[in-house]
């Protein structure tokens, strides 16, 4: 203290002007330097704390009204609690101790143990809602994943089957090549288990969300937009279906046949190549003569499906609208004109805000020996098998023999090495130096 | 009183070099300084690190003091000699010329030799590994049993790169979509990937170990998540490790870690 | 050879004189526009330079403040950010990872192109230049007024892309291809990079016309008597940058708009065949990266000159003033100066060691760039010998002189390491050259300009800073910016790397947390005590004490007008008899000697007997 006051002292005694204006001089900076740092420390607050964003797409959709919504909102929060401080009913499954390590913001627990990991890792690319809208998914291509559907692509499991926990482990480690997706292998493996769980509990979340909120276009007039408060219509109803898929999991694991030890590697790809262009798997409609990706491309993943039809009926239910005359209406009808109205431009504004661009998908380009769910002739085997769920690809499941799916792999993965056709715009050779 | 702030002023210029000294002498004792080395050109970038640190190190000090001295000494309330009217001296100019030109000319010639080491004089071999910059991952891919790239042997990986210790390493560096920099702290090693260049980078590590590969140059959103792991470790072990993973790459059953 | 000593003397009617009478006659079209014609469209240079300083001094303020939102980043990755968090409310106060990428871009670009250039040679360049060689204004007056105003659409074009989709530009200052050149590699690689490249050619077309009109006042405009080697060094300084601009610019603005083409125009200069960039093919090919960096420090490495030697010019005139002493070595001064420029030229390549660039290339570039210490270092013992055996005064313009030259002998003296390439190997890219470049560039050219406003802020406004108040002001900045920027060296010695928004996840860099966490708090002191000169400077402004015509007994030609001089400057017509650095001369009863005294035997004898 007193040091400063000595330092105080040589300062001022620096000063060459005459002391009246200096002490005159010195109060009134003195109170404006007060001022400044009053006036920038009033600007300091609590920044809000992380909240999950309503899935408004669906609530438009389903015509909820804003106090139905609370009620979704009211009924998410009790049973999931917040993006900091999850909770889980008992009939998930879920191990809440995994979904603590996960949540909440970003930060070291006494020991130092990491916290908060999906908001240092993930959030910013799958938003804290998992919806898929963290503020940089607009500019990646593809859209990263919205896991509020419930639908995975890379697994293990047949079609409409959940991901097994090991499905999300092994995406989370080997990352999905030739999208953003990265790999977190050199997180330690609790981590990623932690990251799988929080996963799994964004998108058991995010199901539940909106079976309520198709519930309510269930519910009858007697029902005076309320859903039904006891507890057996939310677990029965809601809850447990999407519980039971997710257990469910692990008994559709697709049975694979071992490929035969004996094969002919050549007549194998020969027979593949018949499968490819032939019309039972007819791979050569969407993934083109060449296997660049490049035949049928013009449609969407079931994500961007969504907005588009959501869009469709906005633009459609517009059109319809400016069409009728309001003036041979009753008071009655233009009462529910003007609702219809007045829900269009909301479902607009809300698409807007709350919807990415709709972008189609095109086919993998099959010469560049990229391959999003891996490269293993395993991982090639579960795709044809099962087709990519969310995605136009269709499952090979009852239209070619299991072994014959096997033929197909061998072909694909020769692929980006075997080139016998013309040279597409794509210059399959430069790619496949590119790898 | 007015002898005071001038005794102030001096004291914070003289701060500067000792306690710049201090930070640098404490800054090891916190294991903030130069990372360990595991490779055998690494001596050589290090010793020029600390010749450099030594040399500017003297010089700072010297005219800090200088600095500190004269604005303590020539203080207008202290000194009361008369100002020495000066416009230069022809001597020194020629003297505080010649002296760190030659300092610097001898610095610039006595350091051409290391950088040729590891820069200019590549080992005449095939590539041990290709790695590939792409936002935001370090894509591997070894040549595999035939030892040539872009075969069907090939194996690819990510991020895991696992590299023999005491030999001569040649990597070829290349990037597919913008710039990156493959740097290896701990191998002294550091090389921009460059989107249609295939650049050699060789190494040998004397020292078996796990260590972070980093990305220096700007690569985008995602340039501080473009982590890597070196692992350096015996001829034996490293084939093994090649073969557990071309076997898991050509997996036709899952395994039984993973149900 | 003495300065004093020379006899030519370049006599000449300045052609602006009788347009400036004519201008400064009351205007009959009303009182709005005289009120445009004096003080927004003026073509008075002084006047321009005040608006350049006000301009540069509020984007200091902005890209100080993104400064702190990058230490946040670095010292507490994604906690949320305090007051401005609520501004981007991303999840909550966290910042996403391109928004971080963003702030050091942004950053670094309104430093560099909005602060640091813009007021060397924008604000002081044109408030100084007539004032200092005995002109009544500029050569081209109204080129003058549009140099100004041809920053404002780069102040509008840099300011807007923080609003735009994707926001702006974050591709690092020097916008690197094929980040920069591909839109879909970032989200600030869209319209906020297009915005960056017309901003940054518009500054470049503003420093051109500044830069021309420079080389032009002082070859021309000297007052009598006013040799090129009785210029102060500031004048000199700012005739080196102002052909250093000359020279360098345009290769910049033609790399601008080849990025530009290959962005919107899907040319290839920059992008190699193939490249594919977040799953989007690239239009065009068979373009090199390398060439872009080639381009752009051929202009930016002589930029850095620039933005360093006018503040070295400043800084020997103020340090003489207050050592009342004649400068240590006046034409070594200046031969260094030029030697810096020359050399200037030929090192570009320094920065480009590890960029792929062929190694044997590295190796002439490593020669030519330990040379260009030498300059430097010349200056730096001179000033030391400036000093030495003077008499200082502790003002505060003094003490950040001072502190500019200790500073400079920190970011030179770093310099050597980065020259060395085996080093460069290492360091590049690291914090090391974070330190370093600050030690120049803040450290040494602001300090430099602070110097400068409490040395000429009587000039401008006819009245003085608060010393008190400057000196708390010096105290405080010189104590937290050491405390930033020297831990930057070691930091840079583990390999901590630049740009990252969150190191802490390397195994090798997990134990720095808290060494940046503490150069965080020094960086918001550091900002924090600029509210006590933003203070001073605006109550002075109004409040302070007049000045009069020269307060700090100086000799050069400014302090002979009228303080703040009128329009035309100088109520009489100057007539140079000797240099600016007559301090202390034996036998004459005033300390200082200015360069309009008539001409003196006793001061001619000493300073023949000096040398």
């Amino acid at each position: 203290m007193t040091e400063s006051i000595v330092v105080n002292n040589v300062i001022a005694s620096c000063c060459d002007l005459t002391s009246v204006r200096k002490v005159r001089a010195l109060n009134l900076l003195g109170v404006m330097c007060i001022v400044a740092a009053s006036l920038l420390a009033t600007g300091c607050g609590q920044t809000p704390a992380a909240s999950f964003r309503l899935n408004l797409v669906e609530s438009s959709k389903q015509q909820l009204t804003t106090s139905q919504e609370q009620q979704v909102a009211t009924i998410l929060a009790a049973l999931f609690g917040t993006p900091d401080d999850p909770r889980v009913p008992p009939e998930c499954n879920l191990d809440i101790a995994k979904l603590k390590l996960a949540a909440g913001p970003v930060r070291s627990d006494i020991v130092g143990r990491k916290n908060g990991l999906y908001r240092e890792h993930c959030s910013h690319c799958h938003g804290v809602t998992g919806d898929g809208m963290g503020p940089t998914a607009a500019f990646l291509n593809p859209y990263p994943r919205d896991y509020r559907p419930g639908v995975f692509k890379f697994k293990s499991t047949e079609r409409a089957d959940k991901p097994t926990h090991s499905d999300l482990v092994m995406v989370l480690n080997n990352g999905l090549a030739g999208s953003s997706m990265p790999s977190f292998a050199l997180l330690s493996d609790a981590k990623i288990d932690a990251l799988a769980e929080y996963v799994k509990y964004l998108s058991i979340r995010g199901e539940v969300e909106l079976s309520l909120m198709r519930a309510y276009f269930e519910l009858d007039d007697e029902d005076e937009g309320v859903l039904p408060q006891s507890r057996e219509f939310l677990f029965e109803e809601i809850i447990d279906p999407v519980a039971e898929r997710w257990a469910s999991a692990e008994d559709a694991i697709i049975d694979v046949p071992e490929m035969p030890s004996d094969l002919d590697m050549a007549v194998s790809i020969a027979k593949g190549k018949e499968l490819f262009y032939g019309n039972k798997a007819n791979c050569v409609k969407c993934h083109g003569v060449s296997g660049l990706g490049d035949g049928q491309a013009n449609d969407y993943d079931d994500w961007n499906k969504v907005v588009v039809q959501a869009q469709k009926t906005v633009e459609g239910g517009m059109k319809q609208a400016e069409k009728v005359s309001t003036w041979d209406m009753s008071a009655e009808e233009r009462d529910e004109h003007q609702t219809e109205l007045a829900w269009l431009d909301r479902f607009e504004t809300v698409l807007d805000a709350n919807a990415l661009r709709p972008r189609m998908i095109r086919p993998r380009n099959l010469r560049q020996g990229v391959y999003r769910g891996g490269m293993r002739p395993l991982d090639l085997y579960y795709r044809i098998h099962a087709g990519v769920n969310g995605a136009p690809m269709p499952a090979a499941k009852g239209t070619v023999p299991p072994e014959d799916i096997w033929h197909i792999v061998n072909y694909i993965r020769s692929l980006p090495y075997d080139f016998n056709g013309t040279l597409g715009v794509d210059r399959p050779m430069v790619a496949r130096d590119r790898m | 009183m007015k002898r005071l702030a001038g005794l102030f002023w001096s004291l914070l210029f003289l701060a500067v070099p000792i306690l710049g000294v201090i930070t640098f002498a404490v800054a090891p004792a916190y294991d903030i300084w130069l990372p360990k080395d595991v490779s055998e050109h690494g001596a050589a970038v290090d010793g020029l690190f600390y010749f450099i640190l030594w040399l500017t190190g003297v010089v700072f000090i010297a005219t800090e003091v200088v600095l500190f001295w004269f604005i303590w000494k020539y203080d207008a309330n202290n000194e009361k000699a008369e100002v020495k009217y000066r416009h230069g001296s022809h001597v020194l100019e020629v003297v505080w010329t010649i002296v760190p030109a030659a300092v610097l000319l001898f610095l610039a010639i006595y350091q051409m030799n290391t950088w040729a080491d590891v820069k200019m004089r590549r080992p005449n071999m095939a590539p041990t590994v290709e790695v590939i910059g792409r936002q935001f991952e370090w894509r591997l891919r070894y040549p595999g049993r035939d030892g040539m790239l872009g075969t069907p042997d090939d194996l690819h990986l990510v991020n895991d790169l696992h590299l023999p210790v005491d030999e001569d390493i040649l990597i070829q560096l290349k990037s597919m979509d913008v710039l990156h920099s493959f740097f290896l702290p701990n191998v002294r090693i550091k090389q921009d990937a460059v989107p249609g260049m295939k650049i050699p980078v060789w190494f040998k590590a004397r020292e078996e170990g796990v260590f972070d590969i980093v990305c220096a140059e700007l690569c985008g959103w995602g340039h501080y998540k473009m982590k890597g792991r070196v692992t350096f470790e015996s001829r034996e072990s490293y084939e093994q490790w090649l073969e557990v993973k071309y076997q898991e790459q050509e997996a036709t059953q899952a395994s039984n870690s993973e149900t | 050879m003495s300065t004093a000593d020379t006899k030519t003397t370049i006599v000449q009617d300045s052609p602006q004189k009788q347009e400036t009478q004519v201008h400064a006659q009351p205007s009959p079209a009303g009182k709005l526009s005289t009120f445009l014609s004096t003080y927004v469209f003026s073509k008075d240079h002084k006047v321009i330079g005040l608006q350049f300083l006000f301009s540069t001094l509020l984007w200091f303020l902005i890209g100080g403040l993104l400064a702190l939102a990058v230490r946040w980043q670095v010292a507490w990755p994604w906690s949320d950010v305090p007051v401005v968090g609520k501004l981007f409310a991303q999840q909550g106060g966290q910042m996403a990872p391109e928004f971080y990428t963003m702030l050091f871009t942004m950053h670094a670009t309104v430093m560099i192109f909005l602060v640091i250039i813009p007021i060397l040679a924008g604000a002081f360049g044109n408030f100084l230049i007539p004032l200092m060689i005995g002109a009544d204004d500029m050569a081209f007056p109204t080129l003058n007024m549009l140099s100004y105003w041809f920053m404002w659409p780069a102040f509008i074009a840099f300011g807007a892309s923080f609003f735009v989709e994707g926001g702006a530009a974050s591709s690092g200052w020097t916008s690197y291809p094929t980040l920069a050149t591909n839109v879909n590699s970032s989200p600030g690689a869209g319209w906020g990079q297009t915005l960056w490249l017309i901003g940054l050619t518009f500054v470049g077309v503003s420093s051109m016309l500044g830069s021309v009109n420079y080389m032009t006042t002082i070859i021309l405009m000297r007052a009598p008597g006013m040799t090129m080697f009785r210029l102060p060094m500031t004048i000199w300084a700012m005739f080196i940058t102002a052909v250093l601009q000359a020279f360098a610019l345009p290769v910049l603005t033609a790399a601008g708009f080849m990025q530009l083409a290959d962005r919107s125009l899907g040319t290839g200069f920059f992008t190699p065949e193939g490249n594919i960039v977040n799953n989007a093919i690239a239009t065009a090919g068979g373009g090199q990266p390398l060439l872009w960096q080639h381009l752009f420090w051929f202009y930016s490495h002589p930029a850095v000159y620039i933005m360093i030697l006018p503040a070295m010019g400043m800084v020997s005139d103020i340090l003489t003033c207050f050592a009342r002493k004649p400068l240590f070595g006046y034409r070594p001064m200046v031969y260094s100066v030029a030697g810096i420029a020359g050399l200037g030229f030929i090192v570009w390549g320094h920065h480009m060691f590890m960029s792929g660039m062929n190694p044997a290339l590295g190796t002439t570039f490593m020669v030519s760039t330990m040379m260009i210490a030498l300059p430097s270092a010349v200056k730096t013992f001179n000033w030391l010998g400036t000093i030495w055996a003077g008499r200082i005064q502790f003002t505060t313009s003094m003490l950040f002189a001072l502190s500019f030259v200790s500073m400079f002998i920190i970011g030179g003296l770093s310099g050597i390491f980065m020259a060395a390439t085996p080093v460069d190997i290492f360091i590049h890219d690291t914090y090391f050259i974070v330190a370093h470049f600050h030690y120049v560039l803040f450290a040494g050219t602001a300090m430099g300009v602070w110097a400068a406003i409490y040395f000429w802020f009587p000039k401008m406004f006819g009245r003085t800073m608060n010393e008190f108040w400057g000196k708390v002001h010096f105290f405080l900045t010189f104590i937290f910016l050491n405390g930033t920027f020297f831990t930057m060296h070691i930091l840079g010695a583990v390999g901590f790397p630049r740009r990252l928004a969150d190191a802490y996840h390397y195994e090798t860099f997990h134990h720095l947390q808290p060494l940046n966490a503490f150069m965080t708090y020094c960086a918001i002191g550091m900002v924090a005590s600029q509210i006590i000169f933003a203070v001073n400077f605006f109550w002075s402004m109004f409040y302070g004490p007049v000045a009069g015509r020269n307060p700090w007994n100086s000799n050069t030609l400014e302090w002979t007008a009228p303080s703040p001089p009128g329009h035309g400057n100088f109520d009489f017509q100057p007539i140079v008899h000797r240099g600016p650095y007559e301090y202390s001369v034996p036998g004459i009863e005033s300390d200082h000697l200015m360069q309009t005294d008539p001409p003196n035997a006793a001061a001619a004898a000493a300073a023949a007997a000096a040398h």
